[in-house]
């Protein structure tokens, strides 16, 4: 009889319905990576993580690799030249143009970082610094898609719900992923952080950062006019009322999901209150990080993975800039301003993560869609600038199982092409992937008839820098 | 730019479709290795490109049971397997199911009653008639489409401010979709307008009903995504990507896209085969055009368009495509003629000769030769009643696609769904009067053991509203709900009482509410929503200024609807939410909530309110 009803389904649906219930039941099922991997046909554990949190800070607009990680004394012979022969592009500007700040080998490692960023450079040992990373267009809006999604157009999962559909979260009373932005004018926006096709238990949860009060970043957290006894009273009165319809109804388990779910709501509400509040951090901590957006925002962003949430990506922008790395005019000026935000508050928080015993199973991702320019390009009313650059930039990993203090590939003399092992966005998110314990080849979901994955048909995991 | 879409692991899947039996529906083949010559003929047996043949009513041993000709295909498989169909479910249940089924929304305890007293025959079928012939039919209906037609007003890359590739007048589509429901118009002309309305006098012949404000019909089409940097190639074979997946995933069931880069690896669709069809869509402009035929000129940013602007599609200059091998624009192999996918033809199809070919492509579809056009839409009509589609894949009828639970069944459907004139009403009036409709949704241990997913249907599905019904539903008990007003009014304006439907739909940034509760993703294709439970939809319920308002008005609209006293008022709110009394347990249950001293700000009766809006038999339909 069975086969008769099983007749009409193939074994893929059989196992997706009785997985169905079960994963209805968790916030962003506890049992997922079974589920996704089933979904793919793949039933072999991958291997042994080393990363079960990453943050990702995100300097929109596209941080110069010239003036952070990759000093090129060449630029200083050469400046004012434009680019020939095999280095022919077309420039606006004047030409090469130099940092104008110094680089020095710091740590044991003896890795050259720019002055610019003082403390990253105090705990560079720590770190690796990828001086070959490649994107496919030259443009903010495909570049922050292919960052985030693998794709160049807004219509895949973003590496955050990937990640929890192959992982679930940690902690069920809070939100799985979030993503920490200073306001709602984000470039691109959304599709940054979608679930695309993905069930929408893996979307991100939004959190505006510009008021760091926890009624304004977490919707709905609190109730503006009960009290948490009240609001018992309510659930309790709710509870009893549900459970007797659940009775009349065999028990069924997604009624039982949704008085989980409830219950789980209830007690989200103190523990979302308790994990979005900095100000529970002593002083020393805060100042450590910086009395700024992005400061408080790193430093939530600790609060949030300490407490198990497993994705959390910050974003970079300014009251009166959504991409302030985007330093077309007056970068010298510009630069220094934003890195020494963006330096204090990143090494805050990678330093931060090792005291606690943290970072060795959290990975902390520093960088922007693309990188800059080694040539100038030149305004008509302002002091020159950098235009935006993706056939080589730089990007720094800290934790989760990446080898501190090592330089991996290398750009050209300019900074203009990747010159050996060159890093695609693809390879950084197949790396990534690896380093929470998944074969990106492996992670797939099947939508319009097709498998997808985070890095489509591309991608190498980047061995050399893993611990 | 070099782009290859993902398919991966095809060895895994392929052992896995081999590892379940098949249905003795159709002789069905294994499939071809990829890369060998097709044998179409043998391609064509496959169930789905068979056309569906009209069905002997199969003999039942209760023949007491069946009501209408899809009950003897129910009740032949249950007894087969040795099963019985669950009871009818009492009245109460059944008016409160129907009523959201058709309408969307929870039936007025004025109309219970008036149901519940009719004792004359024919009371049920009295009910679904009035049901259909409500304006709130084509509104549930559209609630169903608008997400197959990847319905949105916005796009989402927006550089800037620049919003000329937005879309201010979208509504006029929806509304177009919502009237062509009410007005039963038969779905062979439903999908003709859609793709060519623009041919009207080409196609008349073939669409008698048309007439000129149909044109908002191609909306289907003239709201796609634009993506960024359109205009060239690479981006252009991008969107011309959008349009294939959209009209094959939506009117045929077919995965088209897969075949881009490749001849698709488990169906018999070509990489010519996409291509004669993308070319129908390189032949297609996207136009705003005005009420006097004019297009708009230039880049008109959205709020400087004309209010009578309809977002639609004209033909361009007639344009054959290379194949792109691997889908690599840069490299071009040959030349395909624009023309029908070749497996539901019967020989080489004739290439398309007028204009971009759409109206050919409407034909095409919109044809009684075409096996899958009537079978994909009854089976999404099935899910929209039964909460699960026949074919559990609804936009994949393909190798990769699930089967159908009830081929036979649905081959009857869908053939007496082309004779009776493609009624989307008389379809939906034929299930909604089936007894298999109207079994009661208990469960049943014994039955469960041996068909616990409900597969053959011996009972009804218990179902969570979508966000559409949860929220229409909250506003219509609060006495709030709004038939008319602004356009596409935006969820999260906290005056905004219209119809979900109506909500302004975006690819930029979809509403929360909307994107909580499960609304897909409107930069593609829908195939069906994911129905997901998370403590955030809770908190919503909770906390958020719109449950608030809901309970207050709801509070309010008790107080003034029924006696002074609060047993009076408790029953009285059991039947506007559930349609039923409050039984003795459940009255105490309130009036001992109801006499505890209230919080500031809120009375015991706003907080019952809400309790009672955020409640499981709030949510569930039986």
């Amino acid at each position: 009889m069975i086969e008769d009803i099983q007749a009409g389904l193939s074994r893929r649906e059989m196992l997706r319905r009785m997985s169905a219930g079960f994963g209805m039941l968790s916030m962003a099922g506890m049992t997922a990576p079974a589920r996704a991997f089933a979904d793919s046909a793949t039933h072999s554990p991958q291997f042994a993580p080393r990363a079960k949190r990453i943050i990702f800070l995100f300097l929109n607009g596209g941080p110069s690799h010239i003036d952070t990680f990759d000093p090129k004394p060449a630029l200083k012979k050469f400046e004012g030249q434009k680019p020939t022969g095999d280095f022919y592009r077309k420039v606006k500007g004047t030409g090469f143009m130099p940092s104008p700040f110094t680089f020095k080998r710091c740590g044991q490692s003896g890795i050259e970082v720019c002055e610019t960023l003082p403390n990253l450079s105090r705990i560079i040992d720590d770190c690796c610094v990828i001086r070959s990373m490649k994107t496919d267009v030259p443009n903010h809006e495909p570049a922050l898609l292919q960052m985030h999604t693998g794709n160049v157009q807004p219509i895949r999962p973003s590496m955050g719900s990937w990640l929890l559909y192959g992982l679930g979260s940690e902690n069920e009373n809070l939100p799985g992923y979030v993503v920490l932005r200073p306001s709602s004018k984000i470039v691109v926006g959304p599709a940054l952080w979608s679930n695309s096709f993905l069930p929408a238990e893996y979307q991100a949860t939004s959190v505006i950062t510009a008021d760091m009060q926890v009624e304004k970043l977490v919707a709905n957290i609190r109730s503006s006019t009960l009290t948490v006894q009240q609001q018992r009273e309510d659930l309790d009165m709710l509870g009893r009322l549900n459970r007797m319809h659940l009775k009349k109804r065999d028990a069924d388990p997604e009624l039982e999901g949704q008085i989980k779910a409830m219950e789980t709501a209830f007690r989200m509400q103190k523990e979302a209150m308790r994990t979005f509040d900095i100000n529970r951090e002593p002083e020393h901590v805060r100042k450590m990080y910086g009395d700024t957006t992005f400061g408080r925002s790193c430093l939530l962003a600790r609060r949030l993975v300490e407490d198990g949430v497993r994705f959390v990506t910050v974003y970079y922008t300014s009251d009166q800039d959504n991409q302030p790395w985007d330093t077309h005019s007056n970068h010298d000026a510009r630069h220094p301003k934003l890195c020494a935000d963006a330096d204090r508050a990143g090494a805050a928080l990678i330093s931060d993560l090792k005291a606690r015993g943290l970072l060795e199973d959290t990975l902390v991702i520093w960088g922007g869609e693309f990188g800059r320019t080694p040539y100038a390009e030149n305004p008509e009313k302002s002091k020159a600038g950098r235009d935006h650059h993706h056939t080589a930039f730089s990007m720094l990993l800290a934790g989760g199982g990446v080898k501190g203090g090592t330089v991996y590939g290398t750009s050209d003399e300019f900074g203009l092409n990747v010159a050996e092992n060159p890093v695609h966005v693809h390879d950084l998110h197949a790396t990534v992937l690896h380093l929470l314990g998944i074969d990106h080849t492996k992670l797939t979901y099947r939508y319009a008839g097709r498998d997808f994955r985070l890095t489509d048909v591309y991608g190498n995991v980047v061995k050399p820098i893993l611990a | 730019m070099h782009r290859i879409v993902t398919c991966i692991k095809y060895a895994g899947i392929l052992t896995a479709a081999l590892c379940f039996r098949l249905p003795a529906v159709a002789d069905t083949p294994a499939p071809a290795p990829p890369g060998s010559t097709i044998d179409w003929s043998r391609e064509q047996r496959f169930w789905s490109f068979q056309k569906p043949r009209a069905q002997t009513r199969p003999v039942v041993k209760n023949v007491r049971w069946p009501r209408v000709p899809l009950d003897y295909f129910i009740m032949a498989r249950l007894e087969r397997t040795g099963l019985t169909p669950s009871p009818e479910a009492d009245r109460r249940t059944l008016v409160r199911r129907v009523t959201f089924d058709v309408t969307g929304l929870p039936p007025t305890p004025d109309e219970v009653t008036q149901f519940l007293e009719d004792k004359r025959t024919g009371a049920y079928e009295r009910l679904v008639q009035r049901l259909l012939d409500s304006r709130r039919f084509g509104e549930r209906m559209a609630s169903m489409w608008l997400p197959l037609a990847r319905y949105a007003e916005d796009q989402a890359h927006q550089v800037g401010d620049d919003t000329m590739y937005f879309y201010p007048n979208a509504y006029k589509y929806r509304d177009w979709v919502i009237g062509a429901f009410n007005r039963d118009l038969p779905y062979d002309q439903f999908v003709r307008l859609q793709l060519a309305a623009d041919k009207i006098d080409k196609i008349l012949k073939a669409a008698p009903a048309a007439k000129d404000s149909d044109l908002a019909a191609l909306g289907f089409l003239g709201l796609g995504p634009k993506y960024y940097d359109r205009g060239k190639l690479g981006v252009m074979a991008d969107e011309w990507e959008d349009r294939v997946d959209t009209v094959t995933r939506t009117f045929l069931g077919l995965t088209v896209s897969c075949a881009r880069c490749h001849d698709h690896k488990f169906d018999p669709i070509t990489a010519r085969d996409y291509y004669a069809l993308a070319g129908v869509f390189a032949s297609t402009k996207m136009v705003n055009r005005k009420p006097d035929g004019q297009a708009e000129k230039g880049d008109v940013k959205a709020d400087k368009m004309n209010p009578g602007t309809l977002h639609v599609v004209e033909d361009g200059a007639a344009t054959n495509l290379n194949v792109f091998i691997r889908g690599n624009v840069e490299q071009k192999g040959p030349l395909v003629e624009r023309r029908f996918l070749r497996v539901l033809c019967d020989s080489e199809p004739p290439p398309f000769k007028e204009g971009s070919g759409r109206g050919d492509l409407a034909g095409a579809i919109a044809s009684r030769e075409n096996p899958l056009t009537a079978r994909v839409i009854v089976n999404r009509v099935w899910g929209l009643l039964f909460g699960r589609p026949l074919v559990d894949t609804p936009s994949n009828f393909g190798r990769r696609g699930s089967l159908p639970t009830h081929p036979e069944m649905l081959d009857d459907l869908a053939v007496r769904f082309m004779d009776g004139g493609w009624s989307i009403k008389s379809l939906v009036r034929e299930i909604a009067l089936s007894s298999a409709y109207r079994q009661g949704s208990a469960s049943d241990a014994k039955k469960a053991e041996i068909d616990a997913p409900n597969l053959l249907l011996w009972r009804m599905n218990r179902r969570r509203l979508t966000v559409e019904q949860w929220r229409d539903a909250t506003l219509f008990l609060s006495g709030e709900l709004k038939w008319e007003g602004e356009n596409s009014p935006d969820l999260d304006n906290p005056a905004n009482h219209r119809r979900t439907v109506c909500a302004r739909i975006s690819r930029l940034n979809l509403n929360g509410v909307l994107a909580l509760f499960d609304y897909p993703d409107a930069n593609v294709h829908a195939e069906k929503r994911s129905v997901t439970t998370t403590p955030t939809q809770k908190l919503f319920m909770l906390n958020s200024p719109f449950m608030m308002g809901r309970a207050r008005a709801l509070a309010a609209r008790i107080a003034a609807q029924s006696d002074e006293n609060d047993p009076a008022r408790v029953r009285r709110a059991y039947q506007m939410l559930f349609g039923r009394d409050a039984d003795p347990s459940e009255l105490k249950i309130a009036l001992e909530f109801l006499r505890r001293p209230a919080a500031a700000g809120m009375t015991r009766w706003e907080q019952y309110a809400q309790m009672l809006l955020a409640s499981n038999e709030m949510l569930f339909v039986d």
